[in-house]
C-alpha cells in the first residue's frame, strides 16, 4: 500500500491548534499546554481508501485527536496488521516514512492475545515539509509488543509522529523513543494500561541542535489493578534547541496497586537552549505508587570525574554522549533501513567519520546497514 | 634498578574543608608492584584519586610527577592520557552510553591505541572472552544495572585495553565472591604480564596478592605514611593488624606537642 503523497505546492495550509494536550494543563503564559502546527491541508486524487477496523478509533495517541484526524486523511491509505494468537512474529513489522517525500502512514497493528511482535517506525530525510506517522496497536491478553519509534529527519523537515497503545490485561509493551533530528517534531504517545498486571516500558532518547524544536507529549493512563509503567527519558539539547516535554501518569480510580514513574535526564550543552518540563502523576486511587525524578543541566561531577579518569574532559564526554545516542539507536534498531537512517543522521550531526564509526565498531559493515 | 615512574614529595592533599593528606613521599619504578595498606579512613582512596586528579580533592603542597613531568595541575583526563589508570572501588552509572561506545571513544583518544573499527572489536572480544564478561554487557549502558563484580570486571576490561603505564587499583577486590575475586585477579596478572606497567594495589585484603610479585608495602595511618618495607611486611600486617602502626603514630604526636 502506498502512503498519500502532499506536496507543496498543492497545498493550502491548515493550522492544527491542539497538538500534544497534556490531560492536565497549566498557566498559559508557560507556553507549554499545547503546540500550534501548520500544515498541508490533505489533497485527495479520487483514490478508494482503506481504512482501518473501527476498533482503532478508541485508541488514544497522545497527540490529539484533530492531529490524529489530519493524519488519517492526509495518509490517504491505512496499513493493517493482524498477529495471530500465540503467534510469534519472527520479522519486525516495519514503517518506513519518507519524509523527503511528505509521506504520511497510518499503521494499526492487532496483537492477538499471548502473541509476540516487534513494530518499528522510522521517519527520515528532509525537504519535503510535513511527513508523518500514526501508529496504533492493540495489545490483547499476554500479548507482548516491542516498538521501536525512530525520528532521524533532516534540514527543514516537520514531522508528526504518533504512537496510541491499548494493553489488555497481562500486556507487556516495551518502546524505545528516538528523536534524532528534524527542525520540528512533534511526537505524541499515549498507552492505556486497561488490563490488570499490564505493563509499559519506554525508554525515550532525543537529541536536539540548532533552533530545532522537538515537542513531546506522553501519557500514560492505568486503569486496570496491579499496572506498572516505566518512562525513563534521557536527551541532549544543544545550541538554541527548544524542546518541550508533558509526561503524565494517570493513576485512574480502581488501579489498585498501580506503580508508574517517570525519570528524565536532560544534557544541556548549548548556551541558548529552551527546556521546559512539565511532569505529571494524577491520582484517583488511594493503594498506588507514582513517582517523578529530573535531573537538567549538566553532567554530573561524578560522572565528570570518572569520564575524566579515562581520559575525556567535559566536551569530549559530551561528545560521548551525542555519539552514544546513536550508538544505541542503531543498536536498537532491529531493521537494516532503520539502522542505515540512523548512521545517515548521525554522520550529519556527528561528521561522516564518526558516523561510519559507529557502524562498523556496532559490525553493521558486515551485517550491512 | 627500574627508573622511577611516579614520584610524590611532601603531598598534602584534602577536600574543601578537610585536609586529608600529610606530607606523603612515595615512589613507584617503572614495572613494578607496590601495595598500599592502612585501616579503614587512613586516607588510602584519596590518595589514589589525588594520582589521578580528581577535582573533588585540592593539593595545598608538595608535588605529582610521572616519568620525571610535573603533573600536579593538570586534570584527570590529561594524567590518564599520560597513562594513569584508576580502577574505581564503586565505578560510577553512565546512563544513556552503551559500554561498546565508551571503550572506542576512550581508546580513540589515545594515538597509541587508535586502530581500526574490526581490530578493535576483535580486541575487546578477545580482553571480555578472558575476563568472563558475556558480549551482552557491551551494548549495554556503562555500569548501569551492573552487579558489583560485574562492575569490577569492567574495570579489568578497561585496564586490559588502554595498557595505562600506572595502574591504581583502588580495593578493586572488595565485595567479590570467589568467582569473580579469581577473574579480577587474572585480569591483573594479565596486566603485569603484558603490559609491563606499575600497580599499585590499595587493598585489605592479602589474597588477591598471593599470585602478585610485590616489590615494595606501603602503611598509611591517619593521611601519614607510617612505614614501608618489602613484600614480608604484608604478612606481618596480615597476623597483627595496623594497631601497632597507629600507636606509633600517636605517641609520635604526643613527643612532637
Amino acid at each position: 500500500m502506498m502512503a498519500q503523497t502532499i506536496s507543496a505546492d498543492q497545498a493550502d495550509t491548515t493550522i492544527l491548534a491542539h497538538v500534544n494536550v497534556p490531560p492536565a494543563q497549566t498557566w498559559n503564559y508557560l507556553r507549554i499546554n499545547d503546540l500550534s502546527l501548520e500544515v498541508p491541508t490533505p489533497y485527495f486524487a479520487g483514490d478508494v481508501h482503506a481504512r482501518l477496523p473501527r476498533l482503532f478509533e478508541r485508541v488514544e495517541c497522545g497527540i490529539g485527536a484533530d492531529a490524529v484526524t489530519w493524519m488519517c486523511r492526509a495518509a490517504g491509505d491505512a496499513r493493517y496488521v493482524e498477529v495471530r494468537a500465540d503467534d510469534e512474529r519472527a520479522e519486525p513489522l516495519y514503517v518506513d516514512v519518507d519524509a523527503s517525500s511528505a509521506e504520511v502512514r497510518d499503521t494499526g497493528v492487532l496483537v492477538r492475545a499471548g502473541a509476540r511482535a516487534t513494530i518499528v517506525t522510522c521517519a527520515h530525510g528532509g525537504g519535503g515539509d510535513t511527513s508523518a506517522s500514526l501508529l496504533r496497536v492493540i495489545a490483547e491478553r499476554d500479548a507482548r509488543v516491542t516498538i521501536v519509534e525512530i525520528v532521524a529527519c533532516e534540514g527543514t523537515q516537520q514531522h508528526l509522529d504518533a504512537v496510541g497503545i491499548s494493553a489488555a490485561e497481562g500486556a507487556r509493551v516495551e518502546m524505545r523513543q528516538y528523536a534524532l533530528g528534524g527542525s520540528k517534531v512533534a511526537l505524541g504517545l499515549c498507552c492505556d494500561l486497561a488490563g490488570a498486571s499490564s505493563r509499559l516500558e519506554l525508554d525515550a532518547r532525543y537529541l536536539v541542535g540548532g533552533t530545532d524544536v522537538l515537542d513531546v507529549n506522553h501519557v500514560v493512563r492505568q486503569r486496570g489493578r496491579a499496572t506498572r509503567a516505566d518512562i525513563v527519558t534521557t536527551g541532549i539539547l544543544a545550541d538554541a534547541a527548544r524542546k518541550t516535554m508533558r509526561e503524565t501518569i494517570d493513576l485512574v480510580h480502581g488501579a489498585k496497586h498501580a506503580e508508574g514513574s517517570e525519570i528524565e535526564t536532560v544534557l544541556v550543552t548549548g548556551d541558548d537552549v529552551v527546556n521546559k518540563t512539565l511532569p505529571v502523576i494524577l491520582c484517583d486511587e488511594e493503594d498506588v505508587a507514582g513517582s517523578h525524578g529530573a535531573s537538567i543541566g549538566a553532567i554530573s561531577p561524578e560522572q565528570l570525574a570518572f569520564l575524566g579518569a579515562r581520559g575525556l574532559d567535559e566536551s569530549a564526554a559530551e561528545r560521548l554522549f551525542a555519539r552514544a545516542l546513536f550508538d544505541d539507536a542503531a543498536i536498537h534498531a532491529p531493521v537494516d533501513e532503520a539502522r542505515a537512517a540512523v548512521l545517515a543522521r548521525a554522520a550529519t550531526v556527528l561528521g561522516a567519520d564518526v558516523a561510519r564509526d559507529v557502524g562498523e565498531v556496532l559490525g553493521f559493515d558486515q551485517r550491512g546497514a | 634498578m627500574s627508573h622511577q615512574l611516579l614520584t610524590i614529595s611532601g603531598l598534602s592533599a584534602g577536600t574543601e574543608d578537610k585536609p586529608i593528606l600529610h606530607g606523603i613521599d612515595l615512589t613507584i619504578g617503572a614495572g613494578e608492584t607496590h601495595v598500599l595498606m592502612g585501616p579503614n579512613g587512613a586516607g588510602k582512596s584519596t590518595l589514589g584519586h589525588v594520582i589521578m586528579g580528581d577535582p573533588a580533592y585540592h593539593v595545598t603542597d608538595g608535588t605529582i610527577a610521572l616519568a620525571g613531568e610535573d603533573i600536579t595541575d593538570k586534570g584527570p583526563d590529561k594524567r590518564s592520557l599520560a597513562g594513569i589508570f584508576l580502577s574505581y572501588q564503586a565505578p560510577v552509572e553512565v546512563p544513556g552510553v552503551p559500554l561498546y561506545s565508551f571503550l572506542r571513544t576512550i581508546c580513540q583518544m589515545r594515538p597509541e591505541l587508535k586502530t581500526t573499527a574490526r581490530t578493535f572489536r576483535r580486541r575487546v572480544g578477545e580482553i571480555a572472552e578472558r575476563l568472563d564478561i558475556d558480549q551482552g554487557f557491551l551494548t549495554r549502558e556503562l555500569n548501569v544495572g551492573f552487579s558489583g563484580g560485574e562492575r569490577k570486571k569492567i574495570e579489568m576490561l578497561q585496564l586490559l585495553l588502554l595498557r595505562p603505564r600506572l595502574a591504581i587499583l583502588d580495593e578493586t577486590d572488595s565485595g567479590l565472591d570467589v568467582d569473580a575475586l579469581s577473574v579480577v585477579s587474572r585480569g591483573i596478572e594479565t596486566y603485569r604480564a603484558e603490559c609491563d606497567g606499575a600497580l599499585l594495589m590499595i587493598t585489605h585484603n592479602t589474597r588477591i596478592l598471593e599470585r602478585l610479585t610485590v616489590d615494595r608495602t606501603h602503611v598509611m595511618v591517619h593521611g601519614r605514611m607510617v612505614a614501608d618495607g618489602p613484600a614480608e611486611l604484608i604478612d606481618d600486617i596480615d597476623a597483627h593488624g595496623f594497631s601497632h602502626f597507629e600507636d606509633a603514630l600517636a605517641q609520635k604526636a604526643e613527643a612532637q606537642q
